[in-house]
């Protein structure tokens, strides 16, 4: 595998009272797209701010591209859309976007042409010369999306980037940001929708309260984390289920739908033994299924366990 | 460094091309040719004759020769001008108080008949005495009637209190002669021509135009940084160029946008007042003979002076545009920011007042040590060079103080401005300031 595009070693950003990252490593090689998942508050902001040079971690080391210069070193090879992004809302379109080439290194004439092929690519050829608030907020993404990418970066660093866009939209951009990835550029975007990360990602890393819990590869992770996991259909007498899912010694987790459930079996219990304790109630049941977990259930239970069992906070 | 001039110019074109920017350029200058013009206008405007009645009590015939002297008041220099007062006596024969009263009854009828007074002036023996006349009328609050009024009663009173001591007509002549001072300003040893009038109001017009461009620009500055922030553009920003890049560029595309409003408005202001001849020295000693007239007269501006307002402008802008960009970073809204910016506009106030000590003793000690202080340098300086020029060596003392003060302030400024445009939600409280100030 070639040398890792981005690589955090161990760092650490304490605000006052609390630690927003701890001693978190992760590497991002080229060419993937690398989903960063996590709850609300997990750190995943801070931890592309740091990689990114826009904060300084208080411990631990970033590298990009191999070098340890810091983000707005790189920044002609990175692009990058933040969580809360905006707009100068009465600059013209073209010049705004050609601004932000101009920021990323590009001389003023190719950020132009750049900006304006960009503007042609995404279906604002006709808005160029508009301001920007006369323009939908559809369409306010689509320029953001060409500013994070216009410049031809190596790294794209998406934070959050489909949250808040129409389904028309959020499609159109995971199409460029996959095309993006299929030209060899490297996508490291932060996520907690796990559907999306689930149909994008190759890698993915779980952080919680500013730790990583789980990373690999989207197969590995799977994995290692899935195989436990058996969904039910029933069929009649699904009441008679409810003390045997309830059952420590034999399920870790269920979710219960009704008509359907999906379980987590428990540590080294093997899925026959469920099937015959159901059998033995008088369940009846025209499914039963061992299934790779979903992302979305790996993370439930992951985020769930470390809720539950939460670190001690440093003073 | 392209970086920061793609910045500087996004800054200063954004900026001219808004219609404030339009506005404001020429329409100051019109305000400023009206605020220039008007006084002068309004005080040239020629009112009617007032119709005065002299209710005369007095007993040796002072009263009628008072009377005299006020219809013989004319408006203007030349022989022929139309009188001023229209003057009716009534002599009081005892009756002093029931004629006081029908007269007050008729005094500023609107609707009256015509003929109806304006005012109505009580003459005695014991005014003549004491020199206290008593005044009844609808015209009191103006102050031009009033001087008028002034001009003759004064001497006229003067002359009969004179004559009743037995006093010859030439001793009269004598005592009623005005005392007038002509007050002319001497620079390093050298006559400059100027009254002492026009050293006030240079002065003045030069404190004025730094305090309203620094708070102006300064603001803008501020207004612009928590535009970017509140529009979340600023963390796209910033992971391309440095939070000081940023800080620097935006600073430069204002102050040059404001070096150009500022060559407009001065072309425009040199030709309103030469349009207005306010800008000759003999329009400044006309008006100063002219019996007072309110007028804003603006004397002639030397180059050097222009020099040391441009300088000391941009030296003062770039401290406290810095000083606003960080009160800028600091808030969240635009009404977060008028508040926070309490201190620092507090600060440029202070250094306007301190003008007016300046005008007393332009180089005292006061003077001397606010003229070294960064925070006052800005203002101090300008007024003081307009009253008199400074040496060099002074020049250079301020504005060496000045640039250190100006490094001391960016680079505190920077840290508050590198921390706070990533910072939403509440203020932060001083000590959390200081925090961001020490952070790396």
């Amino acid at each position: 595998m070639s040398s890792p595009v981005v690589l955090l070693d161990r760092i650490t950003k304490r605000y006052s009272g609390h630690t927003a990252v701890r001693a978190l490593s992760l590497d991002v090689p080229s060419g993937v797209i690398f989903g960063l998942l996590g709850p609300n508050g997990a750190g995943k902001t801070t931890t592309i701010r740091i990689l990114l040079d826009i904060l300084a971690p208080d411990e631990g080391t970033v590298t990009l591209f191999g070098s340890r210069a810091g983000g707005r070193a790189h920044a002609a090879r990175i692009g990058y859309l933040p969580e809360e992004r905006g707009l100068y809302p009465k600059m013209r379109v073209l010049d705004q976007l050609a601004f932000l080439g101009e920021t990323k290194g590009l001389s003023r004439w190719e950020a132009r042409r750049r900006a304006r092929q960009w503007l042609e690519r995404l279906g604002l050829g006709d808005w160029m010369q508009r301001k920007v608030q006369d323009l939908s907020k559809g369409m306010q993404q689509k320029v953001q999306f060409a500013g994070a990418l216009q410049h031809g970066p190596e790294l794209v660093v998406l934070d959050e980037p489909f949250s808040g866009l129409d389904p028309v939209n959020s499609r159109m951009m995971r199409e460029i940001v996959v095309g993006f990835a299929r030209e060899g550029g490297t996508v490291l975007f932060s996520t907690h929708i796990m559907e999306h990360a689930e149909q994008m990602c190759d890698r993915v890393a779980i952080i919680a309260r500013g730790e990583k819990l789980v990373d690999g590869s989207l197969s590995q992770v799977k994995r290692e984390f899935g195989h436990r996991h058996v969904t039910l259909s029933f069929t009649r007498n699904a009441a008679a289920a409810q003390p045997i899912l309830a059952r420590p010694t034999l399920v870790a987790r269920a979710q219960d739908y009704g008509a359907t459930a999906e379980v987590q079996l428990a540590p080294a219990v093997e899925p026959e033994e469920l099937l015959r304790a159901l059998v033995a109630a008088d369940v009846g049941l025209s499914r039963f299924e061992v299934v790779e977990p979903s992302l979305q259930s790996i993370f439930v239970a992951r985020v769930g366990v470390e809720a539950e069992h939460p670190p001690q906070e440093v003073a | 460094m392209t970086k920061v001039l793609a910045i500087i110019r996004r800054e200063f074109i954004e900026r001219i091309r808004t219609r404030s920017f339009l506005v404001g350029t020429f329409l100051v200058p019109l305000l400023m040719g009206v605020f220039a013009y008007l006084p002068q206008a309004l005080a040239r405007r020629e009112t009617g004759a007032r119709r005065l009645v002299v209710l005369d009590g007095t007993t040796g015939g002072e009263g009628a020769r008072i009377a005299a002297a006020l219809a013989a008041a004319r408006r203007g220099e030349a022989a022929d001008a139309p009188a001023r007062f229209l003057v009716e006596r009534l002599e009081a024969r005892g009756r002093m108080e029931s004629l006081q009263d029908s007269v007050v009854r008729l005094i500023g009828l609107r609707d009256g008949p015509a003929g109806t007074p304006d005012g109505l002036l009580v003459l005695t023996d014991e005014a003549i005495t004491t020199g206290t006349v008593t005044y009844l009328g609808s015209n009191v609050t103006s102050i031009r009637d009033m001087r008028a009024l002034d001009q003759v009663l004064e001497p006229a009173v003067r002359r009969e209190r004179l004559q009743r001591y037995g006093a010859s007509p030439a001793i009269m002549e004598a005592a009623a002669l005005p005392l007038k001072v002509n007050a002319a300003k001497v620079t390093e040893g050298r006559l400059t021509g100027q009254s002492a009038e026009a050293s006030f109001w240079l002065a003045y017009a030069v404190n004025l135009l730094m305090y309203i461009t620094l708070l102006l620009y300064g603001m803008q500055v501020m207004a612009a940084v928590l535009e970017e922030k509140t529009n979340r553009i600023v963390e796209i920003l910033v992971s391309s160029v440095t939070p000081f890049q940023l800080l620097l560029g935006k600073v430069i595309g204002v102050g040059a946008v404001g070096l150009v409003q500022l060559a407009i408005w001065g072309v425009a202001g040199f030709y309103v007042t030469a349009a207005l001849g306010g800008g000759r020295p003999a329009g400044v000693e006309q008006m100063a003979a002219d019996g007072g007239r309110q007028s804003l007269a603006i004397p002639p501006i030397s180059p050097d002076l222009v020099v040391v307002i441009l300088i000391f402008f941009l030296l003062g802008f770039f401290l406290y545009s810095s000083l606003y960009a960080a009160v800028g970073a600091m808030c969240s809204t635009q009404q977060e920011a008028q508040q926070t910016n309490a201190p620092v506009t507090m600060i440029i106030a202070l250094g306007m007042i301190a003008m007016f000590a300046l005008i007393n003793e332009p180089a005292g000690t006061l003077a001397r040590t606010l003229s070294l202080i960064p925070l006052f340098t800005p203002m101090v300086v300008p007024v003081r060079y307009a009253i008199a020029p400074l040496s060099f060596l002074e020049l250079g003392a301020a504005v060496l103080a000045m640039l250190a003060g100006i490094g001391g302030v960016i680079w505190i400024a920077a840290r508050i401005y590198r921390v706070g445009i990533l910072s939403y939600g509440k203020r932060p409280s001083p000590r959390e300031l200081w925090r961001w100030v020490r952070q790396a």
